[in-house]
């Protein structure tokens, strides 16, 4: 406990001792961090893999770029208005999908969110394809404290999902369905509840972005390949725990940044080999290989693979 | 009038090269329960691997595809043996996952070995059609979906009748029952993913002659694939044939009367509607 209030109080404190590039990693890599802990609510504890989670961070900074730039309200009704809409989506559009399971799950979200992308580029009150510019804020230590402070709002809801009724209902539905309905959960409402809650913090992180980027258009902010980092964020850190899916992204966002910096060309390939690897190495995330190493030893790798192997 | 019937040939034709990608990805998924994010990629490199056939062996395209299918029938023998055996049994998050890293490992290989270039596959007779009456018929595309038609008939032939294609059927409906008869998992699973790739690397060949390819074409087809296979089904490469020309054909139609930027919603919402309504596909079982 008291190594995360130390960790966190460094972390606060990088505007005042860091460089503008390390601010804007920051920016960048604890964003991400919402979208994985965002992700780890619907994917982690309920156990339905959305690859539709870059819909809820297009429409947050769609929320603060219709705002800002097309109504001149100001940022914070912004955030309340890309909220609302994730929401409105997650409701509307969550109760059919969650119907569905697995894999099944997992296309539709995506399919969902190629048609948003293709539905959004031609609004017109959205800037269609061209997109829209927001009122510049040269504030880069503003937005990073934003970003913190979401990062810990997100953490700590996560947190308190493991000790309540709601985050029991969750993973009892990820364990077994069938068994949590019979027991009396009612799964579509949790089912829902867990998908909008993950959009809440997605929409938020996008909004953030948007007025930090001045700039939104469709490709970017509902850039598919983000479902897939925050999902192997979340993974690579430890699905379904409270600290994993942060210790993912960041770590993973460190080693992405500092590749890309040495090896430009070679950084997503790299990045991709590091996928794969750690898939078949360490299939639980970091979380678990920390926990077993010290007991198991270098044995861990290879008991992974012997156990989901044909 | 005439429009319109152009408008559904081109579909037809599309239709029927979409049928041929999206075969392999029903294959694999339907039999070894691995949803392949890579399967774009590796039509992809199907298409260069055509390419560099024809452009410093001079081998014909279409000529050319059973050595491109053979080509990629080794990689995804490989692929499957040497990876994706390792995390079979492995929760489904993983399987999506580490066939999403090998497609990002193979789009960045193919950038560093192929450049980021547009190339086409272009044989002389690239520009050549047959004009029927009001309609005219591109000679490459319809070579392309007769060749894919073929392609598609024949691995619903090979399903049925052969003591390979029976032991795939086996498997894909138990796994340790099949092991009882003597069926070795290991190499039939790499066989299979085998056979999959091998059609999506065919089916790059074919997509070579028709469009323009770069190392990025891979996830946009990976996604259409989908679309093709849950709207077609699962368990019947005929369900894949309809799934195909039914999102050729809407997508031609969708862009002649809605506009061209409006497809992708038309294919991708139907795919979801799909999913909502009949999760198993128009053609496939009841679940």
């Amino acid at each position: 406990m008291a190594l995360i209030l130390a960790a966190l109080a460094v972390l606060a404190a990088v505007p005042w001792f860091g460089s503008d590039v390390l601010i804007q990693f920051g920016i960048n890599a604890l964003l991400l961090a919402v979208l994985a802990q965002g992700w780890n609510i619907i994917g982690g504890y309920t156990g339905y893999a959305s690859f539709g989670n870059s819909v809820f961070y297009g429409l947050g900074s769609y929320g603060v770029g219709i705002a800002m730039a097309q109504w001149h309200l100001p940022f914070p009704v912004g955030l309340v208005f890309g909220v609302a809409l994730a929401v409105t989506f997650a409701v509307l559009l969550g109760i059919p999908v969650l119907r569905l399971r697995g894999h099944y799950f997992a296309i539709a979200t995506l399919a969902l969110a190629q048609v948003m992308t293709a539905i959004v580029s031609n609004v017109g009150l959205a800037g269609q394809n061209i997109g829209l510019v927001l009122p510049p804020l040269n504030n880069d230590p503003l937005f990073y404290e934003l970003s913190l402070g979401l990062l810990v709002l997100a953490t700590l809801t996560v947190f308190w999902l493991t000790r309540s009724r709601f985050g029991f209902g969750l993973i009892a539905i990820r364990e077994n369905e069938e068994g949590a309905e019979v027991m009396g959960v009612n799964t579509t409402l949790y089912k829902t509840m867990a998908f909008a809650l993950s959009g809440v913090f997605s929409a938020l992180a996008g909004g953030i972005h948007a007025y930090w980027v001045t700039f939104i258009d469709p490709e970017s902010a509902f850039d598919i390949s983000l479902n897939v980092k925050m999902i192997i964020m979340a993974v690579f850190g430890g699905p379904g725990t409270i600290l994993g899916p942060v210790v993912g992204a960041l770590s993973l966002s460190a080693i992405s940044e500092f590749l890309s910096s040495e090896i430009t060309s070679l950084a997503s390939l790299f990045f991709g080999i590091v996928v794969v690897v750690a898939v078949v190495l360490m299939p639980r995330g970091l979380a678990d290989m920390l926990r077993r190493f010290r007991k198991t030893g270098w044995r861990y790798f290879a008991e992974n693979i012997r156990t989901h192997r044909l | 009038m005439d429009l319109l019937g152009q408008v559904l040939i081109n579909g037809t034709l599309l239709g029927g090269l979409y049928a041929m990608m999206a075969l392999g990805l029903a294959l694999v998924w339907g039999v070894l329960n691995i949803v392949n994010l890579a399967h774009g990629a590796f039509i992809m490199l199907g298409a260069y691997v055509s390419l560099y056939l024809f452009t410093y062996l001079h081998i014909d395209p279409f000529l050319g595809l059973p050595i491109t299918a053979a080509v990629m029938f080794a990689v995804g023998y490989c692929v499957q043996r040497g990876l994706l055996n390792l995390i079979v049994r492995a929760p489904m998050f993983n399987t999506l996952l580490i066939t999403f890293g090998l497609e990002v490992v193979l789009t960045y290989l193919a950038q560093l070995a192929f450049s980021a270039d547009f190339r086409t596959i272009n044989p002389t007779y690239a520009g050549d059609s047959i004009v029927l009456g009001p309609v005219v018929l591109p000679l490459a595309r319809l070579l392309a979906f007769g060749v894919a038609i073929a392609l598609t008939v024949g691995m619903w032939l090979f399903l049925l009748h052969t003591k390979l294609g029976r032991a795939i059927r086996a498997t894909a409906q138990n796994l340790v029952a099949a092991r009882l008869y003597g069926v070795e998992p290991r190499h039939l699973y790499a066989v299979t993913f085998g056979i999959g790739i091998a059609l999506a690397g065919a089916a790059g060949g074919l997509y070579g002659t028709v469009s323009q390819i770069n190392p990025y074409i891979g996830a946009a087809l990976t996604a259409k694939s989908f679309a093709i296979s849950i709207i077609g089904g699962l368990d019947n490469p005929l369900g894949v044939i309809v799934g195909g020309l039914f999102l050729g054909i809407l997508e031609s139609l969708t862009a002649l009367y809605i506009g061209p930027t409006y497809a992708d919603v038309a294919s991708f919402g139907v795919l979801v509607l799909v999913l909502i309504v009949r999760p198993t596909g128009l053609l496939g079982k009841a679940a």
